[in-house]
């Protein structure tokens, strides 16, 4: 079963707060619902609009295929009319005009009655919700009763939690003990420092702007080495600024955690929406040759354990780790009923100042941690950088999961693809003989990647950017170049139909 | 061992024979050992950090915790240092080319930030280690390797950008007077915010017009009106040979610090301990 619902209208409308609304109520139902935010970079105006997809059993993408539409302005039903599937419902925002600030709530009680949601399901969340709910349900009783039942959905036993990519940056973070994030805003990376600064006192930790990007990055180092557990955040752009200061982490070996996530560039691009186009510089941003451990998860209950393991190789392996997400990832809502198990915070694993004497430098160092222009120190400094590498990689290949293979494991039709893609894929391909291979590290790579392609017969690669990169890093690691690629670079993520179709053409 | 000899290292000393630098590392070095003989702070309550640039070399020659940091970002990384322990007793060192061109965005948020730290800011008014090439505070007129048809522009004043960028306290001093580089860096060290100290300081190899500025210096008194300090602050322009350079803390204020200002912080700052210890 699976039903999706498109909610548009102008920025400042409401449209998330309705999704918001709905997908609770629906989690509390016992349905699954993924939730895709498709906004504009401006603050009042424009078009704005939700995807709520809803699903018996766990999803993670969102269809092109509307089956109801919600339009809180004309411009929204002009768009979204080709997409809505026929004799699908169509729900104009104006029969509620009356209803003001409680509009949402209005329009929440029409979906609701739509799925065929008891009302009381809906007073339940809205009781929640707000302090002074008599006005909200009166309004979410006119829209309920306004509307015809079209399904029937009944009530399931499963209680999924609603979790964005970037709130999970920040569970994971908090998780692993983090005492300060340091940052400079930059979409779509801000919700996580927005995430963390909420409660920052209460939750013992400290979130600083900073002047820009750089000062963020040579601030986190500068804490990092007095013994706090650092983190930075910031999308492309910021990234780049950030540099020659990720190559200083590597030099000088205070640990330093980035989260980067991508949208689509060049340059400015297309801010609020999403690209897979940063891998590259991911893998290799910053002058010199130097360590660092690139991870990727695929969706908020990866981002929580992934986050976690980023912040521990950056402390244990005083490295640079990054954690590779996107806004696809970051603001999209999914719902999942996955328990982690507890993670025991980890201790600061090296000397700090004020206790003793600690050097940290920018330049090749002695043994005193001064200084040297020495041939002989600057190859063994450089060796003793390459060794950490292999002793980082054979941690992670010991302990951590560095890809998941999922699909039919016996099937010779083999789909690669990584990070907020792999929902799209895992959905698109549930009725085809086919197993999709999602790379979580991307540095180091896992050797298993070769010896799954050595197994298939057709190898398709799936991503959301132009030249295909991990494609390309694939093919660095084992000479293996993948022929069939479904790319997307429209800075829109797939949508399952639409990812589907292109499988299976390909299959 | 005395104190002073503590803070030596073994590295090699490579600044220019009759550098002033050897003055300024002679007269941190008393500053540092007077607060460490007097035990208001531990050898190892210090923490240095320094730039890209002859000064900087500094790093090598203290033994002293320390980043030994990028070009330009001595002062963000030495607010690092303060964010992740607030209890520790920070000084950056940098140059005129690093502060002014490379970082100069830091320069003016260290003022607003106002954390509890000091930078000694060494002026020669040219990029020396590189050879020479003008920076923000060379004269009009500079020639050099990089810019032979002279410096076009009037330089920055960079203590009238101090002033209105908030600073809390601003002192200039000479690279050719131990005494009063320990007057006035034991005052910056005390003083409760970002104290921002300018040293005068000749360059043996470049730009040797701006050197030689003994006779136009006098010593100020501690000054903490605004309206004295713009005065004093307009005396020196970094171009002309004639005109009074006032030396001495031209300005000082107290007023909340980073480390006060956040909650998170003063609760460290409470414990004496830093986050690794919360």
């Amino acid at each position: 079963m699976r039903l999706n619902i498109v909610i548009g209208g102008k920025a400042g409308q409401g449209i998330n707060k309705v999704s918001e609304i709905v997908s609770n109520v629906l989690a509390n139902y016992g349905y699954f619902t993924f939730n895709y935010r498709d906004y504009q970079s401006l603050v009042r105006g424009g078009h704005n609009f939700n995807v709520i997809s809803i699903s018996d059993s766990l999803i993670e993408s969102h269809d092109v295929t509307a089956d109801v539409l919600v339009a809180l302005d004309e411009l929204t039903i002009k768009i979204h009319k080709q997409s809505l599937r026929k004799n699908g419902v169509m729900v104009s925002a104006d029969q509620f005009k009356d209803e003001g600030r409680n509009l949402n709530v209005a329009l929440a009680g029409v979906l609701v009655k739509v799925l065929g949601v008891p009302l009381s399901e809906l007073e339940n969340e809205i009781k929640s919700q707000f302090k002074k709910y008599n006005e909200a349900i009166v309004s979410a009783r006119k829209g309920f009763d306004f509307q015809e039942s079209i399904y029937n959905l009944k009530k399931l036993n499963s209680k999924p939690s609603i979790l964005s990519g970037s709130e999970a940056v920040a569970i994971g973070a908090r998780n692993a003990g983090l005492d300060l994030y340091i940052s400079y805003p930059m979409t779509p990376a801000t919700n996580t420092m927005n995430e963390l600064a909420e409660n920052q006192v209460e939750n013992k930790l400290m979130v600083f702007q900073s002047e820009n990007e750089i000062a963020a990055a040579n601030m986190a180092l500068g804490a990092s080495f007095s013994g706090a557990k650092v983190m930075t955040g910031t999308s492309g752009g910021g990234f780049d600024l950030m540099g020659e200061a990720l190559s200083f982490q590597g030099i000088s070996e205070i640990p330093l955690t980035v989260y980067l996530a991508s949208r689509p560039g060049p340059g400015t691009g297309v801010p609020t929406y999403t690209s897979q186009s940063d891998l590259d510089i991911a893998l290799r941003a910053g002058h010199g040759e130097f360590p660092r451990v690139v991870i990727a998860p695929g969706n908020p209950i990866e981002t929580i354990e992934k986050t976690f393991e980023a912040l521990y190789l950056a402390e244990k392996f005083r490295t640079l780790s990054i954690v590779l997400s996107d806004k696809h990832l970051a603001e999209s809502e999914f719902s999942s009923v996955e328990v982690l198990s507890e993670v025991s915070k980890f201790q600061v694993m090296r000397k700090i100042p004020g206790k003793e004497i600690v050097k940290a430098s920018s330049y090749e160092i002695d043994e005193f941690g001064n200084s040297t222009e020495s041939g002989v120190l600057t190859e063994k400094n450089a060796n003793a950088r390459v060794e950490k590498y292999k002793r980082a990689k054979k941690f992670i290949e010991e302990n951590f999961e560095m890809i998941k293979v999922h699909g039919k494991k016996s099937s010779k039709n083999l789909v690669i693809g990584w990070g907020s893609t792999s929902g799209a894929i895992k959905d698109s391909i549930k009725d085809f003989d086919a197993k999709f291979l999602q790379v979580l590290y991307m540095k180091p790579l896992s050797s298993q990647i070769k010896r799954e392609m050595d197994k298939a017969d057709k190898i398709i690669l799936v991503e959301c950017n132009v030249t295909g990169q991990l494609g390309r890093l694939i093919r660095e690691k084992t000479g293996i170049k993948i022929e069939n690629r479904i790319l997307k670079y429209d800075g829109r993520p797939f949508c399952s139909d639409e990812l589907k179709k292109k499988i299976e053409g390909l299959l | 061992m005395n104190t002073k000899d503590k803070l030596k290292t073994s590295s090699e000393n490579t600044w220019c024979p009759g550098c002033p630098n050897h003055m300024v590392l002679e007269s941190v070095k008393q500053t540092i050992s007077k607060f460490i003989d007097s035990k208001k702070f531990k050898q190892e309550d210090f923490v240095i950090t320094t730039d890209i640039g002859c000064n900087s070399k500094i790093f090598d020659y203290l033994n002293l915790s320390g980043i030994y940091c990028l070009h330009g970002r001595a002062i963000p990384t030495a607010i690092g240092i303060k964010l992740g322990n607030p209890n520790l007793k920070v000084l950056a060192f940098a140059g005129d080319g690093a502060v002014y061109a490379e970082g100069i965005s830091h320069f003016i948020h260290a003022f607003k930030y106002n954390s509890d730290m000091t930078l000694i800011l060494h002026d020669n008014q040219s990029f020396s280690l590189t050879t020479g090439q003008p920076t923000p505070t060379s004269q009009q007129g500079y020639v050099s390797k990089a810019s032979p048809l002279g410096v076009f522009d009037k330089p920055m004043n960079p203590l009238k950008v101090a002033l209105a960028s908030g600073a809390t306290f601003i002192a200039r001093t000479s690279a050719r007077d131990i005494p009063h580089m320990v007057e006035v860096f034991t005052k910056a060290v005390n003083h409760k915010g970002f104290s921002f100290v300018e040293v005068i300081q000749d360059c043996l190899a470049f730009n040797l017009d701006s050197n030689n500025r003994d006779s136009q210096m006098y010593k100020v008194k501690d000054n903490e009106d605004k309206k004295v300090a713009e005065k004093l602050a307009s005396e020196f322009d970094y171009n002309s040979k004639d005109g009074k350079i006032p030396i001495g803390v031209i300005y000082q204020v107290k007023e909340s610090t980073l480390e006060e200002k956040w909650p998170q912080l003063k609760d460290l700052l409470d414990k004496k301990v830093g986050w690794v210890a919360k």
